[in-house]
């Protein structure tokens, strides 16, 4: 792992939000490295400023101090080398899933669009579904065309903001494997933000667990299980122990 | 006696039958229950006319006999143009001045600052309240009805879609920054549509608001159209029965014109405004 080379890289970012007479700390000092092709995930409670970190190294919000930078270059905004996927469904429901598909990749010659289109629908399972309209879709057909939009663009890094915070469990589970599927084919790096700890363990190679607001690193646990991974094995049972325990929890109920 | 026992009978035969169609399937119950209620509605309005003898207001019989006549005479048509003419005219000035300015003023904050505040000050002013204005201006004629249409329309089709605008999700607007999607794209490809069902929503209160106004302001102000139709009708002799046919090509017109725009709704880039989200 040592072996690659950083992508993203969180300098001492803070964030602070005025609020009322009071200034609200989010974010305290996080120093963060995300190596290329990496897959990590952001895991904490509601509120700990996860998705804020995210929207920070999206370019959609500054930090009040500390940097950001891809590849060495400052984050000053959003940039289609580095997409969204949300969690709340980010693709147009006015446009067909071809169209959503193909936004990123518009100003490319018709035959190349027409191409990478093709490409990341047959990948994500949705083929026969192009003309389809998203209201026509279910939950997690609409993320999978979300994560389409996101592919297409063949970014450097992918940001998932809880992106299957709104389907069923099972549909989540199903959702999961893919995107570990197509992870395994592109290699994109991925920063990956939940609070539910199975989600984390299932999917990611790196966990990085945050403390309640203010926001901070409590801790960094390895994921060195091969996928498909066992979820009733010992090591992941390990894993989950020490997550809970940076996480304060109580694991029994 | 014919006339009391006759009707009264049809009129508790359809209101009877309303919960034994009611079960039917949803196809014939949509179309057998409204016209049972129409027939109701005649019915009762016949009984009311006898029990109270009146000579003045029509029974239904003579505003049948009435729409004959409005037919034969050739007028209806003529004034039925006008009012179109000024509603269509008065309506598209509005929406194509609206929906632009509308985009404008839900996109960029300052010109809201700016234009906001005299578009709430203008707007409570009902177009009636213009009518005065509207003929010093333009006379009486087809010029003081599209301008009075426009001025009722305009409001309702700024307001909706400057609305339209500001209520985009801040998803989306963030999944157009994040593809490079600016300037005039960001309005083809991501202003205007996700705003365009809201925008028709608008579109069809201010032209159901314009067909109200035009027959006010015809009243008043001008010298053909169906409003002037039912004003005529009266003076020349208090006929009742033209008014109230006339009222009645209103109403169907109304209909007509909301139908339409409805139509609107059902473009596929649209409908996904509409449904239960």
């Amino acid at each position: 792992m040592s072996a690659r080379e950083p992508k993203v890289v969180f300098e001492r970012v803070s964030k602070t939000f005025p609020k009322k007479k009071e200034v609200l700390q989010v974010l305290q000092d996080i120093d963060l490295s995300v190596a290329e092709g990496e897959f990590v995930c952001l895991l904490g409670p509601s509120g700990c400023g996860k998705s804020t970190l995210l929207n920070i190294a999206g370019g959609f919000e500054e930090p009040t101090s500390g940097t950001v930078r891809i590849d060495g270059q400052l984050v000053d905004g959003p940039n289609a080398r580095r997409v969204f996927v949300f969690q709340e469904y980010g693709i147009f429901p006015w446009a067909s899933v071809w169209d959503n598909v193909v936004l990123g990749v518009r100003h490319r010659p018709r035959s190349e669009q027409h191409e990478i289109a093709q490409g990341v629908i047959d990948l994500v399972g949705l083929t026969g579904f192009e003309k389809a309209y998203p209201m026509e879709l279910s939950g997690g057909m609409k993320q999978r065309v979300e994560v389409a939009r996101a592919l297409a663009v063949s970014p450097d890094v992918i940001y998932m903001d809880e992106p299957f915070g709104a389907l069923d469990s099972l549909t989540r589970l199903t959702m999961r494997a893919e995107l570990i599927r197509i992870w395994n084919t592109r290699k994109p790096t991925v920063l990956f933000v939940t609070h539910d700890v199975d989600e984390a363990i299932q999917i990611a190679e790196r966990i990085v667990v945050f403390s309640a607001r203010p926001g901070r690193v409590a801790g960094v646990v390895d994921v060195p299980l091969e996928h498909p991974r066992d979820l009733s094995s010992h090591a992941y049972a390990d894993i989950k122990r020490e997550l809970y325990g940076l996480l304060g929890v109580v694991q029994a109920v | 006696m014919n006339e009391f026992v006759l009707p009264s009978l049809l009129l508790v035969l359809s209101l009877g039958a309303l919960p034994l169609v009611s079960r039917f399937r949803s196809g014939v119950r949509t179309f057998v229950m409204p016209t049972l209620v129409i027939l109701a509605t005649l019915f009762a309005w016949h009984l009311a006319c006898a029990a109270l003898g009146t000579r003045v207001f029509p029974s239904p019989m003579q505003t049948a006999a009435a729409f004959g006549e409005l037919f034969e005479s050739q007028r209806l048509l003529g004034d039925v143009v006008a009012s179109l003419f000024r509603v269509t005219f008065g309506f598209l000035l509005a929406a194509g001045i609206g929906i632009p300015l509308g985009l404008v003023l839900g996109w960029s904050t300052r010109s809201f600052e700016a234009l906001n505040p005299i578009i709430q000050g203008l707007r409570p002013i009902s177009p009636i309240a213009w009518i005065p204005i509207a003929i010093l201006w333009f006379g009486i004629g087809d010029g003081a009805g599209v301008f009075l249409i426009f001025l009722s329309t305009f409001f309702p089709v700024t307001v909706g879609t400057t609305a339209a605008v500001r209520n985009i999700s801040l998803v989306h607007r963030r999944s157009a920054l994040n593809f490079g999607v600016q300037g005039l794209e960001l309005f083809r490809r991501v202003v205007l549509p996700a705003a365009l069902p809201q925008i028709i929503t608008s579109l069809r209160i201010a032209l159901g608001v314009a067909w109200l106004v035009i027959v006010a302001a015809e009243m008043v102000g001008m010298d053909s159209g169906l409003g002037y139709l039912i004003n005529d009708a009266r003076n020349a002799g208090s006929r009742y029965d033209l008014v109230v046919a006339t009222m009645i090509v209103i109403g169907a017109i109304g209909i007509v014109l909301d139908y339409l725009i409805r139509r609107l709704e059902r473009f596929d880039e649209v409908r996904w405004g509409y449904v239960q989200r």
